[in-house]
């Protein structure tokens, strides 16, 4: 069964080289397939060039989709490492 | 060894590959298996295959060896070292270096497989950084 899964995080951070490589290590513990988009761009998470390349900045909101048996679950583990991102 | 797929910087300076090395712990996680090959034998600008060698036997912890090398005589080195004792488990990639190195040792870190990690790396050649 494939679940659609969407919501959206403020950034408390620059989505910098170090949370971006933490996005990546959330992300590859599930099946779903994570998407996240900034600024009409839109990139693979678990590609930590293109997280790192979305250039999203601090108080500024990701838009997060996942699709796939365990959607939620990836959701809610790469929004929780995006929202402790220092 | 840590199991997960080792990664060998290969560079004509020292200081280069440690820190891209230092640069991959960072962002992929400590446990990363990437060792520098960076410079000559004697610490100078260059390539050694000696230097080489030694990296990649000890980045190989069973999962295999992805060898990144920067650019010229890097390349040159790591194909004979690779042609003198030819492994189906440890490959040369053609990527950028930074990019490349980056992209294959996170991936690594989250104990993907050898042709995942190569995919990564060649992968990183289209990504735009802007």
């Amino acid at each position: 069964m494939s679940v659609n899964s969407e919501t959206a995080v403020v950034l408390p951070a620059h989505l910098h080289a170090r949370p971006a490589g933490q996005v990546v290590q959330a992300a590859a513990r599930f099946q779903a397939d994570v998407e996240i988009e900034y600024a009409g761009k839109v990139a693979n998470a678990r590609g930590v060039l293109a997280v790192m390349a979305l250039g999203a900045t601090a108080g500024t909101t990701v838009t997060l989709r996942a699709t796939g048996p365990d959607a939620a679950e990836a959701l809610d583990a790469v929004v929780a490492v995006l929202s402790a991102a220092q | 060894m840590t199991g997960s797929v080792g990664i060998v910087l290969v560079s004509h300076s020292a200081e280069l590959a440690a820190g891209l090395r230092e640069l991959l712990l960072q962002v992929g996680g400590q446990s990363l298996a990437v060792e520098a090959a960076g410079g000559t034998d004697e610490g100078g600008i260059g390539t050694s295959y000696d230097l080489v060698r030694a990296a990649i036997e000890k980045a190989d912890g069973g999962a295999g060896v992805l060898v990144i090398p920067d650019l010229g005589s890097s390349v040159l080195t790591a194909r004979v070292v690779l042609d003198d004792r030819p492994a189906p488990d440890v490959v040369i990639v053609d990527a950028p270096f930074v990019e490349g190195a980056m992209a294959a040792a996170v991936i690594a870190g989250t104990g993907a497989d050898l042709a995942a990690a190569v995919a990564a790396a060649e992968e990183a050649r289209d990504v735009r950084k802007l």
